[in-house]
């Protein structure tokens, strides 16, 4: 059985055919070919699969591509401007050397973004309790929670 | 003319443009015209005979292009993954290395044990298929704990090594080291554990492998820290393949900590079918297959003996540590505990006299390579145990 789905990403409309057990994730990787957003667990506790949907971070390994129909969703791709000019998060992760291999690094971004939009004020004891849900197994979390600082002051 | 100082000033990485905007390229996210993905059954026991495997089932499975098993694979004249490290045995005889299948024959000796794969049009036809592979298992007992694997009355795993023993390997002047022991003001003795762990690259394996009938050549994506050795060994020891017929691309890789140094059989197991099903093949880990399938850290049991003068200055260290193999013997798995291990129990401090005894056992666990540091944190965690903190 095949579904057809509809929603907006980067602020396009997409649509596609999927079978029903097909997670957002999954959509978004080999649909729609956006594979920024990754896979590290499959089971909702590494956190690089993070996008936004409706505005908050979600986990796309977490949530069927259905449930996700017709939403707003946001992935790393389209988080930079269109000529390339990078997100201040993004910029402010360059900076402080806030990843090594890069493959949490799309997810660590956009929860960073998301905690940045809901907090006045981080201080790095929130950083680190807001980023509990994303893993880094180079354990550079020492400078990632110094691009998080860096990163929510600069969107100010 | 004016120079920049470049020490302590920070310089952005080239790499890291593309991986803060999603366009990096990992194993996972090549996609090739025409790709198949493969699904391994694997061992739900750690030690087994195999009696029968049913694969009619899961081959009329919709979208199910091939199904292969261990039979295929001999039949191919696929040899098992070498080791890349040969120890010599304290009695002069090499250590003995059994066979390592990429596909198991006749026996499952960890949980994860590569059993059979399923190649489908789909990854959800390869899944579901793969449930349908039926494998009859006589289980027999199983050991995991790298103490007891070479003990009287432990279940063997292999033929070669009916006490489980991979090797005794050792370094020093035992007899001066006995000497020093004999005379010393003072002696400490401590046993302890330096645990197992998985490696957990936050990016799972994967391998993707296309064949050209054109040019009879491979080309295989792997998420690897070590492209040309892999190659080398898979075409020379494994595939029997001319080493230029094989192209092997480690794309973007998602950490690897030494657990993507090896050869493994799943991307064996993926070159060979490409040719096989003449399509490219792709497989990629789950998180559940990465603990069971990536190779393991340490796991070692540890005597070690310190002799001091009554001033307390070192005269002689003793050294006796069992170390886990896992089922089978990975790609540099006998020098972590020898070579890389045993020449930096001294640490820092100066130890005029070092043995050093090291006991390799097979255990039915997956199996056991370099990790971070390979051997030599095994070795500094001896010499410094946690919790000593720094002598005064």
């Amino acid at each position: 059985m095949s579904l057809k789905i509809s929603m907006t990403v980067n602020g396009k409309s997409v649509s596609g055919d999927i079978e029903p057990r097909t997670l957002l994730v999954d959509f978004i990787r080999d649909t729609l070919r956006l594979t920024g957003t990754h896979v590290g667990c499959d089971t909702a506790q590494c956190g690089a699969c993070t996008i936004h949907m409706g505005g908050k971070a979600v986990k796309s390994c977490n949530i069927l591509a259905m449930q996700a129909s017709g939403a707003e969703i946001v992935t790393i791709e389209g988080i930079a401007k269109s000529d390339g000019t990078l997100h201040p998060m993004q910029e402010a992760f360059r900076d402080n050397h806030g990843l090594q291999c890069g493959f949490c690094t799309p997810g660590m971004v956009m929860s960073a973004i998301d905690l940045a939009r809901n907090n006045a004020s981080l201080t790095e004891e929130t950083i680190r309790a807001g980023l509990d849900g994303n893993l880094c197994r180079c354990t550079g979390y020492h400078n990632i929670v110094k691009a998080v600082q860096a990163g929510a002051q600069a969107m100010k | 003319m004016s120079t920049t100082n470049v020490i302590g000033s920070p310089l952005k990485r080239r790499e890291d443009y593309r991986f803060l905007t999603g366009t990096g390229t990992y194993t996972d996210d090549v996609k090739l015209d025409r790709q198949t993905y493969a699904v391994f059954v694997r061992s739900p026991h750690a030690h087994a005979k195999i009696n029968r495997i049913d694969t009619s089932k899961a081959k009329q499975a919709p979208g199910v292009i091939a199904v292969f098993t261990g039979e295929d694979t001999a039949n191919a004249k696929i040899n098992g993954l070498p080791c890349g490290w040969l120890i010599t045995d304290v009695n002069g005889q090499p250590m003995k290395e059994p066979a390592h299948p990429v596909l198991a024959q006749g026996k499952v000796r960890y949980v994860g044990d590569h059993v059979a794969v399923v190649i489908a049009e789909t990854y959800f036809q390869a899944k579901d298929a793969a449930e349908l592979v039926e494998v009859d298992y006589e289980t027999l007992p199983a050991v995991v704990d790298v103490a007891e694997a070479h003990k009287p009355g432990a279940p063997a795993l292999h033929d070669m090594a009916p006490d489980n023993t991979c090797y005794v390997w050792a370094i020093g002047d035992k007899g001066a080291v006995d000497k020093a022991f004999a005379s010393a003001h003072h002696v400490t003795k401590l046993e302890f554990l330096n645990n197992r762990l998985v490696p957990n690259a936050i990016e799972p394996r994967a391998a993707i492998a296309s064949y050209n009938r054109a040019d009879e050549g491979y080309t295989l994506y792997v998420s690897n820290q070590n492209p040309h050795v892999e190659r080398l060994l898979m075409t020379a020891f494994v595939l029997g393949l001319p080493e230029h017929k094989v192209r092997v691309i480690a794309p973007d890789v998602g950490g690897g900590f030494g657990s993507k140094i090896y050869l493994y059989a799943e991307d064996v197991v993926v070159t060979w079918a490409s040719k096989q099903v003449n399509r490219p093949v792709k497989w990629t880990s789950d998180r559940s297959e990465a603990f069971m399938s990536d190779a393991h850290g340490r796991d070692h049991v540890t005597v070690a003996e310190l002799a001091m003068d009554k001033d307390g200055k070192f005269l002689a260290m003793r050294v006796n540590t069992t170390a886990a193999m896992g089922a089978y013997l990975s790609t540099f798995a006998s020098c972590i505990p020898t070579i890389l291990y045993a020449t930096l129990l001294a640490g820092q401090y100066t130890t005029p006299l070092i043995y050093c005894e090291v006991k390799a056992v097979f255990t039915n666990t997956a199996p056991v390579d370099a990790y971070r540091g390979a051997g030599r944190p095994e070795a500094i965690s001896v010499g410094q145990p946690p919790g000593t903190g720094t002598q005064s």
